[in-house]
């Protein structure tokens, strides 16, 4: 059993606080993920985890043992991390080998789990290269083969992927993803990657300045943000927000939950663009992104400002186009004043 | 750019190169030539590269003149102990310094660099009466501590601290997750991939080693416990002016061990640069 708790986790630097109380629950088997902007503590928090920082409060178990003090190489974790950090002078073999070796595991053993995990991860025949002589996504799966052949309870990758070009980002991910499920881990994954974090995810931890901000699966951040932040992180490209007294009269009766829902987030994907300019709401066209499939519009809108919407078609409107909109009105989320989620409140 | 020469002006440029080299390899072949000449036609008015009448025997009379083959083993063992000492001491602290944070270890790398901008002419009055009190005198122990434990073994732990910092810290804190305590990652994982520090450091402070001059002069008393440098300023005659015939050949044979070690070790700085990279 390898299921995690955080209890008031926090880490300072000095007098940096880079966590701060972090309270989360991950199960036997989830593939959990943290997301959050660059500097928010996501890699720290990892490294908690790991072992390789102390945690300064608060504490930390794993498979239900109080893990604060473990050293790292006894936490039954395993971590990959950004730049590889395959050991330059050492073959893939023995660098796939070296953490069993340095356990004392017998060389037939290390043989044994070494060929096999290079089989999972088709490395067969790169085992008697040095990680010079290979590619970035072959350097990545050797990395991942290290982690593999310790047999962990925890997998941990920081940002695995970053130093992939898109396409083999892809690849790389549903190889992650099948490896999930063929080993049934528990696998903890920090990214900056919206898209990663929904695709690969059971359940998402948004962090924002070292504090959880939500926890849930990724269709609950996407249609239950608890505020504003969340709401806009999560979906890409990023969910409008609009002053709510800037609404046309008709949208705030019917759909406005409360008075006190003061702010409003639209998804670009449910704003409908009219090339006619004579719909309650009105804009121009400042930019337009051509995506191949349709179209990003950048619009300035009469009353609301800035918004971005998606247009699906090939006839999308030019720059400068005077346009107006419709509101799905559905999808509309509230805020209030403190840019909490009116419907979770 | 190299590759697209024509041969015209690839010969333009060796030639050229050869030019310039001749400055740096003629007092070399002066020397060989020297060695096996007598000492007038050394000092004949003509001046000739190939000897008239080869004086092989030259040779002979450097090991017979002084203990010479003692003192060229002596110089031999000691640059040798001096290099395997600095090379341990100075990865040790190298590596303490680069990786372990503790109390004042800015300040102490700053007293320690500061240590090497006293020049040795400075220290060795204080030296010698340390060694004098110690009852060192006239022993090699002077000849292989100072050096470790001087200017030089400072400047080489500077050298490998530079070079520990610089190497990626994920790759030890992989090590760390695979269960290496420190001292296993400095041996493993960090003092592998320090080789083209490690030779460097090892050239320099054999180098330094072998060419020492003012410490035997200062310690040593007895011949049979010379080192070549003062060996080499022993060739002379009755009056005190030098056999330059027999300073020439026991100097031809005292580069050979530098040679040997030159090579050796950029062999290793070549082949761990290859290895280098972590990414990319
Ligand atoms: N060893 C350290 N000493 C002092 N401050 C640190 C240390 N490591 C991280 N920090 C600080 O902690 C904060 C969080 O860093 P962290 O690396 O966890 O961010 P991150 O969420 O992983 O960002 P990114 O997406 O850019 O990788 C940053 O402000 C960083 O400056
Ligand atoms: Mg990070």
């Amino acid at each position: 059993m390898a299921d995690l708790t955080l209890t008031g986790v926090c880490k300072s630097f000095g007098k940096l606080e880079v966590i701060r109380n972090v309270d989360l629950q991950i199960e036997d088997g989830e593939f959990v993920v943290f997301v959050g902007p660059s500097g928010c503590g996501k890699s720290t928090l990892l490294r908690c985890i790991s072992g390789l920082e102390d945690i300064t409060g608060g504490t930390l178990t794993i498979g239900g043992e109080r893990m604060n003090d473990v050293p790292a190489a006894k936490r039954g974790v395993a971590m990959v991390f950004q730049s590889y950090a395959l050991y330059p002078h050492l073959r893939v073999r023995e660098n796939m080998g070296f953490g069993l070796k340095v356990r004392k595991v017998a060389k037939p053993e290390i043989e044994r789990r070494v060929d096999e995990a290079a089989r999972t991860l088709k490395l067969d025949s790169l085992l008697d290269r040095f990680p010079r002589e290979l590619s970035g996504g072959q350097r990545q799966r050797v990395a991942i083969g290290r982690a593999i052949v310790g047999n962990p309870e925890v997998f941990l990758f920081d940002e695995p992927l970053s130093n992939l070009d898109a396409e083999l980002r892809v690849h790389m991910r549903a190889e992650i993803s099948g490896l999930h499920k063929r080993l049934g881990n528990t696998m903890i994954y920090v990214t900056h990657d919206q898209i990663e974090a929904m695709t690969l995810a059971d359940k998402i931890v948004v962090l924002r300045d070292g504090m959880v901000e939500q926890i849930g699966s990724p269709r609950d951040l996407y249609y239950r943000p608890v505020n504003t932040f969340v709401a806009q992180f999560i979906g890409s490209p990023k969910m409008n927000l609009f002053d709510a007294s800037g609404l046309p009269a008709n949208i705030l009766d019917t759909a406005r939950p409360a008075p006190r829902a003061a702010r409003a987030g639209l998804r670009p994907e449910d704003i409908r663009v009219l090339p006619s300019a004579d719909g309650p709401v009105t804009g121009r066209v400042v930019n337009n992104e051509y995506t191949g499939a349709g179209s990003l519009l950048h619009l300035d809108l009469e009353g609301l400002g800035q918004c971005l919407a998606i247009y699906s078609g090939g006839d999308a409107p030019d720059e400068g186009a005077h346009v107006s909109v419709e509101f799905d009105r559905s999808r509309l989320y509230w805020f209030d004043e403190q840019e909490r989620n009116v419907a979770i409140g | 750019m190299t590759r697209f020469q024509s041969p015209f002006v690839r010969v333009c440029w060796y030639l050229s190169l050869a030019i310039l080299a001749v400055p740096f390899v003629f007092p070399f072949l002066w020397m060989l030539s020297g060695a096996v000449k007598s000492q007038t036609e050394i000092f004949a008015p003509t001046l000739t590269l190939l000897p008239e009448t080869w004086h092989w025997e030259n040779y002979a009379e450097v090991f017979s003149y002084q203990p010479f083959a003692r003192q060229y083993f002596n110089s031999l063992y000691i640059a040798c102990v001096v290099t395997a000492g600095t090379l341990f001491i100075s990865s040790l602290a190298g590596y303490a310094l680069a990786r372990i944070r503790f109390a004042g270890s800015g300040l102490l790398l700053l007293l320690l660099i500061s240590a090497l901008m006293m020049p040795e002419e400075v220290t060795i009055i204080p030296n010698f009466f340390l060694m004098k009190w110690l009852g060192l005198m006239n022993t090699h122990m002077p000849l292989i501590l100072l050096p470790m434990f001087g200017s030089q073994g400072v400047m080489a732990t500077f050298l490998m601290r530079q070079y520990f910092t610089a190497l990626p810290p994920e790759l030890e804190e992989a090590a760390r997750m695979d269960g290496l305590s420190r001292f296993g990652i400095f041996w493993k994982v960090a003092l592998p991939l320090s080789r083209p520090a490690l030779a460097a450091v090892g050239i320099i402070t054999f180098l330094f080693s072998w060419n020492l001059f003012l410490e035997p002069l200062v310690f040593l008393s007895d011949i049979e416990l010379f080192t070549l440098p003062l060996a080499l300023s022993n060739f002379t005659d009755a009056y005190g002016l030098p056999l330059w015939h027999l300073q020439m050949a026991a100097t031809s044979l005292a580069v050979v061990p530098i040679l040997v070690v030159y090579i050796a070790a950029q062999r290793q700085i070549v082949e761990s640069f290859a290895l280098s990279g972590v990414k990319g």
